[in-house]
């Protein structure tokens, strides 16, 4: 064995035992004998997700992607990293180039990463609205704000009349503002009405909001990292009960559409 | 968070909202053991007027793996007989076993299932070798292999 790779086995075991920061200086060591060891960059990467170091994090998963481009871990760390930070977007573009990779590869994380892909949709989703919803009362703040200024202006403007005018012009102006209040208060209460998840939407094994949907012989769709555990275990239908191989699953596209979108103006429904 | 943990919450919060009759929850502090009592919804005399408590438990790998699922015994929670219901409470049922669980039930279908397990059933008897099986038997419920002999009872 190399003496790279020699520092990479201790690595791993000192990762293993928790003991991260060890872990950390040997990877970097075997870094500088063996610097193309696309290995190295993913391990040493996890050791710094684990100490939160999210740059070092996205320098490393950067290195190991320009070697190899089609890094499954690396793209799955650096999603986290991204999530970290408070980069939505990258962090839902690297977790779905992890899951297809995942797929691609039949690798045994899938159910990690899809969990991992609704969160980051979630999280992105729950960024955009609280936006929106600060962006909404501001609004509201600045539209009563000019609203009782030009109130107070046409008071002035009015000089010399009697009580009963000016009493009666106050009122329209207030009935103005308060009807703007009902709007907004209105239109904030849309938001946060009852919300359902429609049930074409649910895996019937994990319950979860569906990601990546594949459809068996008879026609029933389930999240592909769901039934791919049961079929691994054992090779039937959930439902009739027939022989069923993973290689047999087709992937729901038009499904896979719907829930999409569901998804994109529904982003609280990630996590129902 | 686990697979069974995300899914028995999902489950739970279900329940919490409504449940078939004569079903009903007694206890889910955690997720990995639930009580829940169970009667029949007929006038079968041989379960007239009883409710039964059902206990389950959830490996890690629920629902890819069947819940254990047996009747206990109270006061005032008889087992019920059945040819397939061992005194002690064990369940010899399809739906329970390695072979014959889909990971498309759940903890609220399972409970029909029963239901309807006593509902169907007219012998007032338990399994053949009940007395020898439940003095010897040291198995998990999951882990015994019933042979399933007789799929009309």
């Amino acid at each position: 064995m190399t003496h790279a790779l020699q520092l990479k086995e201790e690595g791993n075991r000192r990762f293993l035992a928790g003991d991260y920061a060890t872990a950390e200086a040997l990877y970097s060591q075997a870094l500088v004998l063996d610097p193309t060891n696309p290995a190295l960059y993913t391990n040493r990467a996890i050791t710094r997700l684990r100490t939160c170091q999210w740059d070092n994090v996205i320098a490393d998963c950067d290195e190991c992607l320009r070697i190899s481009p089609d890094n499954m871990k690396a793209h799955f760390y650096l999603s986290q990293a991204h999530l970290a930070l408070h980069a939505y977007d990258d962090a839902v573009a690297h977790a779905l180039k992890a899951h297809q990779l995942c797929v691609r590869a039949a690798d045994k994380s899938l159910v990690a990463i899809t969990a991992h892909v609704l969160k980051c949709k979630k999280e992105r989703w729950d960024d955009l609205e609280k936006r929106r919803m600060r962006e909404t009362s501001e609004l509201e703040n600045e539209v009563n704000y000019l609203l009782t200024s030009e109130r107070d202006r046409a008071l002035q403007e009015l000089g010399d009349v009697d009580e009963g005018t000016r009493k009666e012009i106050e009122e329209e102006w207030q009935q103005k503002i308060d009807r703007m209040r009902v709007v907004f208060e209105k239109a904030t209460a849309n938001e946060s009405k009852r919300r359902v998840v429609p049930d074409w939407a649910i895996d019937g094994i994990s319950f979860g909001f569906m990601v990546d949907p594949v459809i068996t012989k008879t026609g029933k769709s389930y999240e592909r990292a769901s039934i791919e555990e049961h079929l691994r275990r054992q090779p039937v239908d959930p439902l009739t009960r027939e022989p069923l191989y993973i290689s047999e699953l087709v992937a729901n596209r038009d499904l896979k559409q719907a829930c999409d979108e569901f998804l994109e103006e529904n982003g609280w429904a990630a996590d129902w | 968070m686990s697979f069974a943990t995300k899914r028995l919450g999902k489950e739970l919060s279900k329940i919490n909202n409504s449940l078939p009759p004569g079903i009903e929850l007694v206890s889910a502090d955690n997720f990995e053991e639930w009580f829940l009592d169970i009667r029949v919804l007929d006038n079968n005399p041989l379960y007239a007027n009883q409710v039964y408590r059902l206990k389950f438990k959830f490996s890690a790998q629920y629902p890819i793996e069947p819940p254990e699922v047996v009747f206990v015994k109270l006061a005032n929670r008889p087992i019920p007989i059945h040819p397939h219901i061992y005194s002690n409470g064990i369940i010899c049922l399809d739906l329970l076993g390695q072979q014959g669980w889909s990971p498309v039930q759940n903890v609220e279908s399972i409970c029909m299932s029963l239901q309807s397990m006593l509902t169907g059933n007219n012998k007032d008897e338990r399994p053949a070798g009940d007395e020898e099986f439940v003095r010897g038997n040291r198995l998990r419920p999951k882990d015994i292999d019933f042979y399933y002999h007789d799929n009309n009872v």
